[in-house]
């Protein structure tokens, strides 16, 4: 009896105790972080790399490592930073944004001083409250508007916003093509619903109203049923808001159907993988608003793709030449400021100037540095821009 | 009317692809009371492999599929050698143990072909025929005819056969059915492999519908497994029902309910089961008691 009243307000002693060293010490924090003042001078680099190694998103998180890694292996092959080499720590948060913020407070415990990737804005989203509180700069692959209302002085993007893309898009189609009938078949992810309400957005201030809009669940293969309902409002464009595969199988299951409205779509539409699913004649002549419109567009585009195709055997795409052009600004940066930490950091990574493959960077205060896209069309499994 | 029969048409394709999956998990739950949780994993590896034959070997496409069932039914083979310690120790670890079997197979995947998936081009190359307005993939037709022929294969399989009428006298009573000679360890085996072939045969069949990646048999899967509960769980005939049901069921919640047609599709199939809980043509499986 005597240990079981003991028990009691012992554990409630410990209690307090814990709560208390919490609240006296915030994680990773420290002044040398906060102000920026400087890195230890010697060994490595540490960086984070966020992106989905398993799940369905694994593809875009394999090319985008590829391009972090080559351009980190670049730059350490040619003497890194003051000296010191880059090293990369890869972490899987599976798509998932739960998984991204559990992976967050790893990165902040591991001594992790930068973070390149997720390529999903809804894991971003979910990361960066707690990458700002650690202090950790991010240079992200996400494009959802979403990520700019953060506000957060350590975010920054490594292509344009949807917003970009999509605005672009609509333009060309209605001002210089003259499409009046446009509908449109997006899925219910972040990045469908983002590119959903951009589109929308952008339709709205050319004065033009869609023929139809339907919305897909995320992980729909069947897209006939919609489809179908898109097909009676006799459109002349159908805009796709969905990722690389399903706007593949869309396109293939459209002109099954006997759709055969001109295809458009932001940067998915530009990738190998969306020529493989669709079919190389499904996706003749779609219209795509995209950065970087392909390996052979200027020498830098090519000296990319010869580096990448050496290192890893196969072409590169948009999602490999973002998280290239992430890496090189976070590289200038880092060198820009003698491999500083934590605000200087993220004030080195805005400051920075850099004629990358996506077009020039230099970045405002809401972390955007690319503000424009080109526009191309797909000719025979190859995209050319348009005159 | 035409949207109707196109949605119904729709159904029907993907409806025959779950009813392919819902024949391999009803097979191995029929003759072992096992549910195969690395079901959708095997369909995966076996879509791989069927899509390695004809792009990257070249083989027609009635060749690859043939020898992608083969192959896969190996693994399945593997598996169950693996596992078969445990049936009679604790079954419910063997359960366990194909969770852990489709996970490790998701990784080979990864490891083998990488996690950038791939696009399977048609076999049929044939335009749509048109019917009353209703465009019909010939592909489509395809698919619904072998899942035909694959059922009906199966059903004289069991019925017809040694090893078949062996892993029936297996299900329904494994301890008579070893006194009579029955090695009953082949016979699951014999089960574990023809259900791995199914699944490679709707892996390697919705590899052009689809796409092709280490995660392919996630959504398939359940789906398939859905249909198989539908059906009745162990139930050939079941399995077709069912597949075909939840197909059906799926493209017109697609079409009224757009992006909760999901949400949709598994509330009816909660509603029909929890009218019918053991299926529309009733549970068939080996008693444990």
């Amino acid at each position: 009896m005597f240990r079981y009243r003991l028990g009691y307000p012992a554990a409630a002693l410990a209690a307090l105790l814990c709560l208390a060293a919490a609240a006296c010490s915030a994680p990773g924090s420290s002044s040398s972080s906060v102000a920026g003042g400087g890195s230890t001078p010697s060994g490595p680099i540490k960086i984070a790399v966020v992106d989905a190694q398993s799940g369905s998103a694994s593809d875009l998180g394999q090319f985008e490592y590829r391009g972090v890694k080559l351009a980190v292996d670049q730059a350490n092959a040619a003497g890194g930073v003051d000296g010191r080499k880059i090293t990369l720590s890869l972490f899987d948060d599976q798509g998932d944004p739960t998984v991204g913020t559990e992976l967050a407070r790893k990165i902040a415990s591991q001594g992790d001083i930068a973070m390149l990737g997720t390529a999903e804005s809804a894991v971003t989203l979910a990361m960066a409250p707690i990458l700002a509180s650690e202090h950790i700069p991010n240079i992200t692959s996400g494009q959802s508007t979403k990520l700019l209302e953060l506000n957060s002085p350590y975010l920054f993007l490594n292509g344009p916003t949807g917003l970009t893309y999509d605005s672009t898009l609509a333009k060309y189609l209605v001002q210089k093509k003259g499409y009046k009938k446009i509908a449109l078949l997006t899925n219910n992810d972040s990045y469908g619903a983002g590119e959903h309400d951009a589109f929308l957005s952008a339709l709205k201030t050319l004065g033009i109203t869609p023929v139809a809009d339907k919305v897909v669940p995320q992980d729909q293969t069947n897209m006939t049923p919609a489809l179908n309902a898109i097909r009676g409002a006799n459109p002349q464009v159908l805009f796709i808001g969905a990722e690389e595969a399903q706007s593949g199988l869309t396109v293939k299951q459209a002109r099954a159907l006997g759709l055969n409205a001109v295809i458009a779509e932001g940067a998915p539409a530009g990738t190998p993988l969306y020529l493989s699913t669709a079919g190389t004649a499904n996706a003749e002549g779609t219209i795509v608003s995209s950065p970087y419109l392909g390996n052979d567009v200027s020498d830098a585009s090519k000296k990319f793709a010869a580096d990448y195709t050496e290192a890893y055997g196969s072409a590169p795409e948009l999602h490999g030449a973002k998280a290239y052009d992430g890496a090189q600004v976070m590289i200038a940066a880092l060198k820009a400021c003698h491999a500083c930490t934590g605000l200087a950091l993220a004030n080195a990574i805005r400051a920075v100037h850099y004629d990358g493959l996506l077009g020039s960077f230099s970045y405002n205060k809401q972390g955007v540095g690319i503000f424009a896209t080109s526009i191309g069309i797909i000719r025979n499994g190859k995209i050319e821009p348009v005159s | 009317m035409q949207s109707f029969f196109q949605t119904l048409v729709s159904g029907l394709s993907f409806g025959a692809v779950y009813a392919l999956v819902a024949l391999g998990f009803s097979l191995v739950y029929r003759t072992m009371g096992l549910v195969n949780f690395a079901h959708g994993a095997v369909l995966m590896i076996g879509a791989y492999v069927a899509s390695t034959f004809y792009l990257s070997a070249r083989l027609p496409f009635a060749v690859a599929v043939p020898a992608a069932m083969t192959v896969t039914g190996v693994v399945g083979l593997l598996i169950e050698r693996v596992l078969r310690p445990l049936e009679n120790k604790d079954f419910d670890l063997m359960l366990i143990g194909t969770i852990g079997a489709g996970t490790v197979l998701e990784a080979a995947a990864i490891v083998i072909w990488t996690s950038a998936g791939r696009g399977v081009p048609s076999p049929v190359r044939t335009a749509p025929l048109t019917v009353g307005g209703v465009r019909i993939p010939p592909y489509d037709l395809l698919v619904i005819g072998i899942t035909a022929v694959a059922m009906v294969a199966l059903a004289l399989f069991l019925q017809r056969t040694k090893p078949g009428t062996a892993m029936q006298a297996v299900a329904m009573d494994h301890e008579a059915a070893t006194a009579a000679g029955i090695h009953v360890g082949r016979s699951n085996a014999i089960a574990f492999g023809i259900g791995a072939g199914l699944a490679a045969l709707a892996g390697a069949l919705a590899g052009p519908m689809l796409y092709v990646s280490p995660t392919m048999g996630d959504s398939l899967g359940i789906q398939g497994f859905a249909a198989a509960v539908l059906g009745g769980f162990g139930s050939i005939p079941g399995a077709i029902a069912g597949g075909l049901g939840i197909g059906v069921i799926g493209a017109f919640a697609a079409q009224s309910f757009q992006g909760y047609s999901d949400l949709v599709t598994f509330v009816v199939f909660t509603v029909l089961v929890m009218i019918r809980p053991t299926g529309i043509f009733g549970e068939k499986t080996v008693n444990r008691a």
